[in-house]
């Protein structure tokens, strides 16, 4: 008697192992495209529009700020200048750029020296604000943000320019005098 | 007899597993994460998002989403679908112009927009096919200008950026405004955005960037 006279039906096995594993391969695929690409948000807060400057502003010494002028071809400019210096015509500059040793280390040396200097005795009291030339490139300025988080930089702004960082930019040639 | 030797002699039973079962979990899951999965939207301009080390995520809705392209073009969009369409009835009160209900659902599906808003109703009205291949010059945003409604004067000195800003932002009070800008976008077109977002006290909001898998 053959195997089909006898009505003795097999269950047709497949093997079922491949197509889980491809199930499974996509299901990975999906989760991680869905999930992963996520962008993350920088948040910054500003303080509120005024119409001009009052008395009540606080002046702040000087010594303890930093100005970081973001310029093109991803420079980085930085100085301390006061007022006298700029009447004085004395506009010395020091650039470097978005490596680890460079604006990083000048950030740090600022931080030091702020931290050494008895009237402030902390280096979360220096102040940094960053001001951009109009060609500077948007990537430098998140760069420069994330670079404050990364230096534990307590205080810093983003702030038009002033006369003295107008003067500068048109002396480096980063704005039409 | 060894003891290797006993190990071979043990008959081996053939184990097979029934992967029915696994395979019906599988392709269920798999459905669900190809139906929850979000599909890219069709942007008019391309950005190429900077990176940074910032873990604030984004939230999912509710957000009023300002681009900037890599050539200074800005353009504007509300993911919330009740608040895009009162910004439009907004919008042609303001300049004058009738919407119709085609009109209506172009705006409806507009991600995000980017033209002067005298020619709003000129773009709402080319078909599907045309609108993909238009590019569109970006919102007026003039960082000195005055923010006034349905705003009149010489082309350079408006800022119809801030009055769309006004506008779904007093429709929506729970607007999260995220910026959203090219790499290589100048400091000067950010800034002209940044500005406006301060007239508009509009003191928070976010910069969108990816991640960075940092090596410190």
């Amino acid at each position: 008697m053959s195997e089909v006279a006898s009505g003795k039906k097999g269950a047709p096995a497949i093997d079922m192992t491949p197509m889980v594993d491809l199930a499974f391969l996509l299901i990975a695929f999906f989760m991680l495209a869905t999930t992963l690409a996520k962008p993350k948000a920088m948040e910054i807060l500003k303080p509120a529009k005024k119409e001009k400057d009052t008395k009540d502003d606080p002046v702040v010494n000087k010594g303890r700020v930093m100005s970081i002028l973001l310029g093109e071809n991803d420079k980085i400019y930085y100085y301390q200048i006061s007022d006298e210096d700029l009447a004085k015509g004395n506009l010395k500059v020091d650039s470097t750029d978005f490596s680890a040793k460079g604006v990083r280390g000048a950030i740090r040396f600022r931080q030091d020296a702020v931290a050494a200097d008895p009237r402030f005795g902390n280096k979360d009291s220096l102040i940094v604000l960053i001001k951009g030339a109009p060609k500077a490139k948007y990537k430098n300025m998140v760069d420069i943000l994330d670079e404050m988080r990364i230096s534990k930089v307590k205080s810093y702004a983003l702030v038009d320019r002033d006369k003295v960082d107008t003067a500068i930019m048109e002396n480096i040639g980063l704005l039409k005098k | 007899m060894s003891k290797t030797k006993h190990i071979v002699d043990v008959k081996r039973q053939n184990i097979r597993m029934d992967m029915t079962a696994m395979c019906d979990v599988g392709f269920l899951l798999l459905t669900f994460f190809i139906l929850t999965a979000k599909f890219k939207p069709n942007e008019p301009v391309k950005v190429d998002i900077p990176m940074s080390g910032a873990v604030t995520n984004i939230p999912a809705k509710d957000i009023l989403l300002i681009s900037v392209g890599d050539d200074g073009r800005i353009f504007l969009g509300v993911d919330d679908k009740p608040t895009r369409n009162a910004m439009l009835d907004e919008i042609s009160k303001r300049y004058n112009f009738t919407v119709d209900g085609n009109m209506q659902k172009r705006f409806a599906n507009l991600d995000q927009f980017g033209v002067p808003l005298e020619q709003l109703p000129a773009l709402l009205k080319l078909n599907p096919e045309e609108s993909n291949s238009y590019v569109q010059p970006g919102l007026k945003c003039n960082p000195d200008a005055k923010i006034l409604p349905g705003q009149t004067g010489s082309d350079t000195a408006k800022n119809q950026l801030g009055e769309l800003i006004v506008i779904a932002r007093s429709l929506n009070d729970r607007l999260v405004i995220a910026v959203k800008a090219d790499k290589g976008a100048n400091y000067d077109k950010v800034d002209a955005v940044i500005e406006t977002l301060r007239k508009t006290n509009s003191n928070r909001f976010n910069l969108v960037t990816s991640v960075k898998n940092e090596k410190e």
